[in-house]
């Protein structure tokens, strides 16, 4: 029996969060789901969850384009709050509809950023991360 | 002829030698003058000795006589001794005798040698029968008149009666048998008085009376003289009836030497004097003559030296005479020049060898040298050489010499050849004309300045097609370049050119220059350093005019600056689309799969519900998209005169539910003639992006308020809305706030389009859109027209 995951969506796409929430629920992995409508929401939650000393997510599937606080912005935030959390993995994978070149090599040369993933998402896709 | 020069070579002789002409005048003058004064010595010695003999003869001529009258007297006094030998009348006669006879002191009669008769008696009585023949001091004298039976006379010795006399004693015979003697006693004083000697001047001369001592044989002196007679300074007469030696003696017999010696003395210092200054005479011509040869030896080395120069001279040398032309002198360098020889030359005049067109122009300033007009003339002129060849010249004519009306007699001319470098000057001027031409047609300005002060010694007449100015312009102030470069690129032009130079580095650089007429014009400078011993001396370049090419490539870069900013809007564009497409279509193919996979009839109508709302939203996407592409592509643009004022009026109907509702103030600003052209689609949807957005992103807590406005600013015309509402952190912002599909707050209408349609469409008009903004303080849009 596999521990029950938490999972973060972070997308300004209401209807992609209900796809991806039907998506996760087809797995009994995870434990819960929360979404975020952008970056600075997904933030100030983090901050709270390491300030409550709740438990963070084990997965963090992050948008690029979002008004307010993009998921780069998130991402320069996520590597400033790093050291407050060493002692738990904290995976983050791109999740956009960008296929320029540029998000892809930038994703990748960012350490803190484990994959990148294209929509549309496939359950295939839902699995590697899980697993 | 002969003896004339003879003489005068013997002239000339003594003159070469005026210490031994001296010498020998000297000599001959001291011997004449000696020998003279010789002469003069002996006349005045034989004069003298002449007086003293006269001198002696009258004075023993007075003594003679005395004793003559003194024999008389004592014969006369024997006359009175009668047969039996006694005197008759003794004291009668000798009173007679005395009185006739002054001379005598006294008479005496000596019988038998006893003075037995004396007169006068009174005065002689000491002397009264004294026998003299038996007295010592008498006795020798009384016996030799009695030997000789003659008179004589004793003494003078000490008289028995007293004083110095002489004692004349007379033998008296009586039949044959002495008898005694007839006696005279004379004193020396009226001896020495009747004598004459007494008389006599005794300035010269003394006299002495002398007589050997009959008793000792010694010669005994009576005169109280000093003098004795020496040598030659006496003349003596001997009186046999006293034997007495009768002396004058020369008071001082060297007077005539010495006078003689000084004499002499006096010659041999006149001689000496003649002599040197003959001497000095003949010294002087010799100096005179030794400072002639070297002088004259001096000239004739100079003129040897200027004949030299003269004829060895790099220039042709002529000496012209003033009236007739004629050549009288010339050098060979002239001579050489012509082609004739120097004799052939002096039977020439001036005008037989000049150019024909020249002969006018050289007379007429030889005459003005020989009136004197001017003292020197310079000009050039054209010889004819013997063979026919134009020698050209530069001829310097001065006045050599002159006549009493200080005319010039005659001319110096000085020639120089140039023939060579008329040609080559002519050459120079071709040159130079070409290049002078060469580089006025280059289309730019040609300059030259000083490395250190740019000052610049040269500029082309470009510069006045450049610039405007005229190179006399530039050229005449020192500070030209420097003053008139525009003034936001002077320091940086100079202090680049200026580092270079130092540098010895040649550089090329732009800067802008003010021209005359005010217009800025942008130049090139291609400048190249002139070392002089590795210093820069000189810049040298050209400047060109690259204001066109400045103006070409300030569009250019616009133009770039325009189509980059378009080609990033356009890769952006095409991003936004193919992202927002592909969000859509991922929804879509999720949903799909989703319905495909799922059983459960309520959850499948559910997906088929977002399926709906997707391509809803797709259709939408799709639509603003269209609308964009059209701004972009300036579709159906039209634009028409829209007066300002009254169109943000209409615009503003809009808004007036919300406005009324929130409470905002809108103040329009624009007064009403304002019209501009626009596109009025375009202005309507600027405006309501705008003043929507200022009132959506109002501040909840504050009276909200919005100004319009429109006013000039560099030429342009802006629009300007200004609210105090929630502000943009335009730090974070600024490259995303005209971006597509950017949104920066989490307002629910917020679609990240408005802004990015107003971007585009005053970019197709041709205008731009800035904002201003703070966080927390409002923002300005400013849109220019």
């Amino acid at each position: 029996m596999m521990n029950k995951k938490l999972i973060w969506i972070v997308d300004d796409d209401s209807i992609f969060k209900i796809i991806i929430k039907k998506l996760i629920a087809k797995f009994e992995n995870f434990e819960n789901v929360l979404t975020f409508s952008n970056g600075e929401e997904a933030c100030r939650a983090f901050k709270e969850t390491l300030d409550t000393k709740q438990k963070l997510p084990d997965v963090i599937l992050l948008d690029i384009e979002m008004p307010i606080m993009d998921g780069w912005e998130f991402m320069n935030q996520f590597n400033i709050l790093k050291d407050d959390f060493k002692d738990q993995q904290v995976d983050v994978f791109i999740l956009s509809s960008s296929i320029t070149i540029e998000d892809k090599l930038r994703a990748k040369n960012n350490p803190n950023i484990k994959g990148y993933i294209t929509k549309p998402i496939s359950l295939t896709d839902i699995e590697k991360i899980i697993s | 002829m002969n003896i004339t020069k003879n003489f005068y070579r013997i002239i000339n002789w003594f003159f070469d030698k005026p210490k031994f002409f001296g010498s020998i005048v000297f000599t001959t003058l001291s011997f004449l003058f000696i020998y003279i004064a010789f002469q003069n010595y002996k006349i005045s010695k034989e004069d003298k000795k002449t007086e003293m003999t006269n001198t002696l003869n009258v004075i023993s001529k007075n003594i003679e006589q005395l004793l003559k009258n003194s024999y008389t007297t004592t014969l006369t006094l024997a006359l009175t001794i009668n047969d039996e030998g006694i005197p008759q009348d003794f004291d009668l006669i000798a009173k007679q005798l005395l009185e006739s006879n002054n001379s005598i002191s006294a008479v005496e009669l000596v019988p038998n040698g006893v003075i037995k008769y004396i007169y006068p008696l009174e005065e002689n009585k000491a002397a009264l029968n004294l026998d003299i023949l038996n007295a010592e001091l008498f006795k020798k004298e009384a016996l030799k008149s009695i030997k000789t039976k003659k008179i004589y006379f004793a003494g003078p010795f000490e008289l028995t009666q007293g004083g110095q006399g002489i004692v004349g004693r007379l033998p008296i015979f009586v039949k044959n048998k002495f008898w005694g003697f007839s006696a005279v006693v004379i004193s020396l004083d009226k001896l020495l008085k009747t004598s004459g000697i007494q008389s006599i001047k005794k300035e010269n001369f003394y006299f002495q009376l002398s007589k050997v001592n009959p008793n000792t044989g010694k010669e005994v002196f009576y005169l109280p003289e000093s003098i004795k007679p020496e040598k030659n300074n006496y003349v003596k007469r001997y009186i046999p009836d006293g034997d007495w030696n009768l002396y004058i003696i020369d008071k001082d017999s060297n007077a005539l030497l010495k006078l003689f010696l000084i004499k002499i003395l006096i010659s041999i210092l006149v001689a000496f004097t003649i002599g040197y200054f003959m001497f000095m005479l003949l010294e002087k011509p010799k100096e005179l003559k030794y400072l002639i040869q070297s002088q004259a030896k001096k000239l004739i080395k100079t003129e040897l030296k200027f004949k030299a120069i003269f004829d060895q001279a790099a220039i042709g040398i002529v000496n012209v005479d003033a009236e007739t032309k004629k050549i009288i002198d010339v050098n060979e360098r002239f001579c050489n020049l012509l082609g004739y020889t120097v004799d052939e030359m002096r039977e020439m005049n001036f005008q037989e060898i000049t150019h024909p067109d020249d002969i006018e122009k050289s007379l007429k300033n030889v005459e003005s040298i020989k009136k004197g007009i001017t003292d020197e003339y310079t000009f050039e002129k054209r010889y004819l050489s013997k063979e026919g060849k134009i020698i050209w010249a530069n001829l310097t004519i001065t006045r050599f010499e002159k006549n009493d009306n200080s005319e010039a007699t005659t001319l110096i001319a000085l020639i120089q050849d140039i023939t060579e470098l008329k040609k080559n000057k002519g050459l120079i001027i071709n040159s130079q004309q070409r290049i002078e031409s060469l580089i006025n047609t280059i289309d730019g300005i040609v300059w030259e300045c000083d490395a250190r002060t740019f000052e610049f010694s040269f500029i082309s007449k470009k510069v006045e097609n450049i610039l405007g100015y005229t190179a006399e312009e530039w050229l005449s102030n020192k500070t030209f370049w420097q003053d008139h470069i525009y003034i936001e690129d002077k320091n940086e032009t100079i202090d680049f050119c200026l580092n270079r130079t130092r540098a010895s580095l040649d550089h090329d650089f732009e800067y802008r220059m003010v021209a005359k007429d005010g217009r800025i014009v942008w130049l090139r400078d291609i400048v190249n350093v002139v070392t002089e011993n590795n210093k820069p001396s000189k810049l040298r370049g050209i400047m060109i005019n690259i204001t066109k090419t400045k103006e070409i490539e300030n569009d250019l870069n616009n133009s770039f600056d325009l189509v980059t900013t378009q080609n990033k809007r356009l890769l952006n564009f095409s991003y936004i689309v193919s992202h927002n497409l592909r969000s859509h279509t991922s929804n879509i193919s999720s949903l799909i799969e989703l319905i495909e996979t799922t059983e459960d009839e309520h959850e499948r109508n559910e997906m088929i519900g977002l399926l709906k709302t997707v391509s809803n939203s797709l259709n939408e996407t799709l639509t603003n998209l269209n609308e964009v592409v059209n701004i972009q592509t300036n579709i159906g643009l039209i634009t028409e005169k829209i007066n300002l004022k009254s169109y943000i009026k209409k615009s503003l109907k809009i808004f007036e539910e919300q406005i009324k509702l929130n409470e905002v103030i809108v103040n329009n600003l624009v007064s009403d003639d304002v019209e501009i052209i626009y596109n009025p689609a375009y202005l309507e949807s600027i405006l309501y992006n705008i003043i929507s957005n200022a009132i959506r992103y109002r501040k909840k807590d504050i009276k909200s308020n919005i100004s319009i406005k429109c006013y000039n600013e560099n030429n342009e015309k802006v629009i300007e809305i200004a609210d105090n509402g929630i502000g943009i952190d335009l730090e974070k912002n600024s490259d995303k706030i005209f971006g597509m599909y950017k949104t920066f707050s989490s307002h629910n209408e917020s679609r990240g389009l408005g802004l990015f349609i107003t971007k585009s469409q005053i970019d197709a008009m041709g205008g731009k859109i800035t904002v201003e903004s703070e966080p927390n303080v409002g923002t300005i849009f400013k849109i220019f027209i």
